[in-house]
């Protein structure tokens, strides 16, 4: 199942808290869609998600600070 | 004044961009410290203040600059240094977090920067200085850790060097995780400057460089200090208001202007320049953050920048006590924001799954 988290316009940490939050709640192999446009997420979310064992199935900038990452729990 | 101008902005956009590229985000640095149990970015800022040291003494040495440290009010610079950790959690970045995501185009910072910059003034030569003057004649004493122990400042210097290179070798030891990165679609420089994840002991070593930079080409200009966010902030608002340029026109004014410059041509570079606007509720304590912060950092006399990078590297109490309390001051207030309402909301969740099933 795909989830979407909107974090858009939100400023860091929270983007990464919001995701952390709802990734509790989804079943092994959902997938959570997390649009950003906070520049220190490119970094801190997909550091989180390697580090926790989540694999990431898509990362790409979509426009000017502008970015999608889906993350795949374990 | 051709020259303060010039050398001013340079140093500040390098730092800038340096500090744009490299997520150089030392708030996120002392919270994660707490949250995460993660000390990366406190390492990297040892990194900087080491090599900083060892090149500005070595200068100092030479007889190319000079330094006085000066004296150290303390109760006002743990406090002020305590009050300004609060500040930079609540504003979402330091006094030069602020400024370069300012570049980046972050509403948010604008109006923590509003705040920051008046009560600084308001500190410096406004309504609070009497507020000021009271906290700063308490208990002071001489502020050079060697002077104290009456030895030369090298040995300290060494023992700086050798925590630094123990805790970096400690670092990369670590079993790697890969951490997945976006797609490259640029290529050699281009990709290396506005594409490419920075190491964040690169750009420490970076950080530490443009630092000892910053010590000759201010003292060329009549201003003996290195880098510093929170006077030249101030005397930007002064000099605006006043008019008076032989007062406030300093080295350090284009210095943080050189900053916004830097980082904007970094985010602007590499995509990452959007004018974005906060919700209500971080606009408020955004602002709030910034009030904190210029009261905080005009009574400890410095910022994570000027306490933290500048006068832990000159190796005075004021630097390392004020790196500490801010510290402090941004657990306390991660606490607050972050844990508590994670552990509140775990209580509601259990209280109603006991009314349900009871």
């Amino acid at each position: 199942m795909k989830h979407k988290l909107p974090v858009l316009g939100m400023v860091c940490p929270f983007p990464l808290i919001e995701a952390q939050k709802a990734m509790e709640s989804l079943n092994s192999g959902d997938e959570l869609v997390i649009d950003f446009d906070c520049t220190q997420a490119t970094e801190s979310i997909p550091r989180w998600a390697a580090e926790a064992g989540h694999s990431i199935t898509n990362y790409e900038q979509l426009g000017d600070a502008s970015w999608t990452i889906t993350i795949q729990k374990k | 004044m051709g020259q303060m101008i010039f050398t001013g902005l340079l140093c500040g956009a390098l730092l800038g961009f340096v500090l744009q590229r490299g997520r150089f985000c030392l708030t996120g640095g002392f919270r994660d410290m707490y949250l995460a149990k993660d000390n990366r970015m406190f390492n990297a800022l040892l990194i900087a203040i080491a090599i900083q040291s060892v090149g500005v003494f070595t200068l100092i040495q030479t007889g190319a600059i000079e330094f006085n440290a000066g004296q150290i009010p303390w109760i006002s610079t743990i406090v002020g240094a305590y009050v300004f950790g609060i500040g930079i959690v609540l504003a979402g970045g330091c006094a030069t977090g602020t400024w370069y995501r300012a570049g980046e185009g972050l509403i948010g910072s604008w109006i923590a920067l509003a705040g920051y910059m008046l009560t600084s003034a308001m500190m410096k030569t406004g309504a609070l200085v009497p507020f000021n003057d009271s906290l700063k004649k308490y208990a002071v004493t001489n502020n050079s850790i060697p002077d104290t122990f009456g030895i030369s400042v090298w040995p300290f210097i060494l023992l700086l060097v050798l925590i630094v290179l123990f805790v970096v070798v400690r670092q990369l030891r670590k079993p790697k995780v890969k951490i997945p990165s976006l797609p490259a679609k640029r290529k050699g420089l281009n990709h290396l400057l506005f594409e490419k994840r920075w190491h964040p002991f690169l750009t420490a070593i970076l950080v530490g460089l443009i630092a000892i930079l910053a010590w000759p080409l201010s003292e060329a200009t009549g201003r003996n200090s290195g880098l510093g966010i929170t006077t030249p902030t101030a005397n930007l608002l002064q000099y605006l208001v006043t008019g008076d340029k032989t007062k406030y026109l300093n080295w350090g004014v284009f210095l943080v202007l050189g900053i916004l410059l830097g980082s904007f041509i970094a985010a602007k570079g590499s995509r990452e320049f959007r004018f974005r606007v906060p919700d209500a509720g971080t606009a408020v304590s955004s602002f709030i953050g910034g009030v904190l912060m210029g009261v905080g950092a005009s009574l400890a006399s410095g910022c994570t920048i000027g306490n933290g990078l500048v006068m832990t590297a000159m190796m005075t109490w004021q630097g390392w006590v004020a790196l500490l309390f801010m510290i402090l001051g941004t657990w306390t207030a991660s606490y607050f924001i972050f844990v508590r309402p994670r552990v509140k909301a775990g209580k509601q969740q259990a209280v109603a799954y006991q009314t349900t099933t009871a």
